[in-house]
């Protein structure tokens, strides 16, 4: 476990370099799409208007748009990739996987926060919250790719299907981009800025190290596991994308 | 003695003299102004006992007749008012009575026009442009008659001006005559102005020569005109000086481009409008579709086979639109540039979405909204957006007529659904060459998704209608626990 000092303050490493890189890709890529692509959505709106000529035209923002697709359709298959490389060839533990403990930890909390326990769940590297946010972002992902592709040839792609797939890839697109929206808007912004715990910013994912103090609140199993092996001076090990350890 | 008597005798033969020369002069001598008038007065008195009463008339021998009634009061103020009858009618002098007879009242004019020429030279005649063409006339063997514009027993003289009770009567004089404006290329036009049309024209209330700037009954200004068009162009000029705003529409139309570029056959304002008949071509909307046949006669026999033109000619239908209603009335565009093409859909949404002219044919108001709120619809109003702050783009975009048609657009409704998605589909490929059977699907046709109409489409709406409100809703109630918890622990 790599660990450092600063002022008496104790951290600890948790995401590594790549991982970094690849968040600060989502994000932009995030920003660009959610920009041009809700623009598109809410055209009516006198905001969007100005983004839409500020950005050179509609066609400009659709190719904006395109290109952030393409951009993200490699980021996601890179990743998939990744993943499933590291966890089959390196045996990386899946930590991201939905496990029962997640579905429990997710009552024990629901519960804690009503004030019917004294204690929240103890998790392990990811949290149930960190995990639904990732799997719905993945997945929701996934469906705006194809989606995306069949608005974006649908000449090409009703040969094949039916041409209803267009006014039903357009919903699906657009409502995903929303759910999409709305979760990081909501969810994932006040879970690592506006929680109290974290507030202002929670910024392992910036700088890849976290408080000893917050990981002993949050990933007390993590941190156990991580103690449990017993060698805290140990050198840092080799790169782990989808671990960090 | 002797001599005495000699002298006195010579004095007696000088006063004899002076005697017969003074009778002889006083005979023979000129009479004076004051008692000529007085004798033409004595002799007019004598002609006007029968032609100052009215109801005499002069009967030619094809049964026509006129007038023979002289209105002693207009002629005493006319130019010729100090004139015996006969010194005009020199036939009638000594208070004879020649019966003469005519074959027409035609001939019986011309006659009395020769009259004329007695006292006014052809050089003097000349002299006014206005004659020029009747000296032609003549010249080409018709005959000239001045009473059609100059009235017989009530000529005025014409420097005077107010000629005529009303400048529209004064022009009448001449113009109620089928006289002909001669052009340099041999053409030629009636200078005939029907009195009644102009009555029921709009312009009834307008003077002639307030569209005729500088003629007036002092001046007619000669103009030479290469060609019967290049006269109707410059006739059309003048209609500026009051409808400028009209005009500065029209200066920017593709009818006036194509007049700027040579085309001289398109049309200008009295083209459409008429020269004297002038009228509002909105009130009688199927003359407005056949003003425009006269130059755009293809469009025009499609048209009438669409539902539009269909209920407009055969049915005489005032909902459906004409051709000003998409080409508009003066500011007409060209069809072919994107900025009249992208305003389609607005044209079309004056009728399709108002909701009392749809009401009548039973057709929905939505077709617009699901336009705009599609792909093509939705890209064209924002290139509308963009086209306030830069040029249009110069991308295609499907609009209503693409589908639809322009001039032979067909009702939708008992239509063969077969033969809709057919045609449909060879608009679809005008830009998107590869698109096969299944791309028109991609296209709802309208209508608002349901359980009928694109059911899964209305599902997966429905889906995501419920499903993202539900979501928003738990993770702000988590989030509001995890914050009360908080406070609680605090």
């Amino acid at each position: 476990m790599s660990r450092l000092l600063s002022g008496n303050e104790e951290y600890v490493r948790r995401f590594n370099l790549y991982r970094i890189i690849e968040h600060i890709l989502l994000i932009m890529l995030f920003v660009v799409l959610a920009t041009t692509g809700l623009v598109q959505k809410f055209h009516d709106l006198s905001l969007s208007r100005s983004i839409i000529i500020g950005l050179g035209g509609i066609d400009s923002v659709r190719h904006i748009h395109h290109i952030a697709g393409g951009f993200f359709v490699v980021l996601t298959v890179q990743h998939i990739l990744v993943v499933f490389t590291g966890i089959i060839f390196c045996k990386w533990p899946p930590s991201m996987l939905v496990t029962y403990k997640d579905v429990l930890d997710a009552l024990h909390n629901v519960r804690y926060y009503m004030g019917l326990l004294d204690s929240p769940a103890m998790c392990g590297r990811y949290t149930y919250k960190e995990k639904f946010v990732y799997w719905l972002i993945l997945l929701v992902g996934i469906q705006m790719i194809f989606t995306g592709l069949f608005l974006w040839f649908p000449v090409g792609m009703t040969k094949y299907i039916s041409g209803q797939i267009i006014p039903v890839s357009k919903i699906i697109h657009t409502n995903d981009a929303m759910l999409i929206f709305l979760l990081i808007a909501v969810w994932h912004i006040y879970d690592n800025v506006l929680n109290p715990e974290v507030f202002p910013l929670n910024k392992s994912i910036f700088t890849g190290y976290i408080k000893k103090r917050r990981m002993e609140e949050g990933y007390p199993l993590e941190l156990k596991e991580l103690t449990g092996a017993g060698n805290e001076e140990a050198p840092e090990p080799g790169p782990d994308p989808e671990t960090g350890r | 003695m002797e001599r005495l008597i000699t002298e006195r005798g010579g004095l007696r033969a000088l006063v004899w003299m002076i005697w017969v020369v003074f009778i002889f002069c006083l005979l023979f001598s000129p009479r004076p102004s004051g008692s000529q008038t007085a004798d033409a007065f004595e002799d007019n008195e004598y002609c006007l006992e029968c032609h100052g009463k009215k109801g005499l008339e002069k009967i030619f021998s094809d049964g026509d007749s006129i007038s023979a009634y002289v209105n002693p009061m207009a002629y005493n103020r006319s130019v010729h008012g100090s004139f015996r009858c006969t010194e005009c009618h020199k036939e009638f002098a000594d208070r004879r009575h020649p019966d003469r007879v005519f074959s027409s009242s035609f001939q019986y004019r011309i006659k009395a026009s020769m009259l004329c020429r007695d006292c006014h030279s052809e050089e003097s005649l000349k002299s006014r442009v206005i004659h020029d063409d009747l000296f032609k006339k003549e010249s080409a063997g018709e005959a000239v008659i001045c009473t059609n514009c100059h009235i017989a027993h009530a000529t005025v003289q014409i420097a005077s001006g107010n000629v005529s009770t009303s400048e529209e009567k004064y022009c009448l004089g001449c113009h109620s005559h089928d006289n002909q404006m001669v052009f340099k290329n041999g053409e030629f036009i009636s200078l005939l102005v029907n009195a009644a049309e102009i009555r029921e024209s709009a312009h009834r209330n307008v003077g002639c020569s307030d569209c005729h700037f500088g003629y007036s009954s002092e001046d007619h200004p000669r103009r030479r005109f290469g060609s019967e068009r290049a006269y109707r162009l410059s006739s059309s000029e003048i209609c500026r000086r009051c409808h400028f705003n009209k005009y500065a529409k029209v200066s920017e139309s593709i009818h006036y481009s194509l007049i700027n570029v040579g085309r001289l056959d398109a049309p200008t304002c009295i083209d459409c409008h008429g020269g004297h008949p002038v009228s509002s071509p909105g009130r009688d909307r199927l003359s407005v579709v056949n003003k425009c046949k006269t130059c755009h006669d293809d469009i025009f026999n499609t048209y009438s086979l669409s539902v539009h033109g269909d209920a407009l000619i055969n049915m005489n239908n005032k909902d459906v639109p004409t051709c000003i209603d998409c080409h508009s009335s003066h500011s007409m565009k060209d069809p072919y540039l994107s900025e009249f093409h992208n305003y389609i859909p607005d044209m079309c949404s004056n009728c399709h979405s108002n909701e009392i002219i749809m009401g009548k044919y039973g057709l929905s108001t939505e077709v617009v909204k699901s336009y705009l709120s599609d792909f093509h619809g939705l890209t064209l109003s924002l290139y509308k957006v963009e086209a306030q702050k830069r040029n249009w783009s110069d991308k295609p975009m499907a609009v209503c007529t693409d589908c639809h048609g322009t001039h032979d657009i067909i009702s939708m409704s008992g239509a063969d659904l077969q033969v809709i998605k057919d045609n449909l589909l060879k608009r679809c490929r005008t830009c998107h060459r590869d698109a096969t059977e299944n791309f028109p699907e991609a296209w709802l046709s309208h209508h608002k998704p349901s359980l009928r109409f694109s059911t899964f489409v209305f599902l997966v709406d429905k889906f995501y209608s419920i499903m993202l409100p539900l979501m928003v809703a738990g993770m702000l109630f988590l989030i509001l626990l995890q914050i009360w918890r908080h406070l609680v622990n605090r």
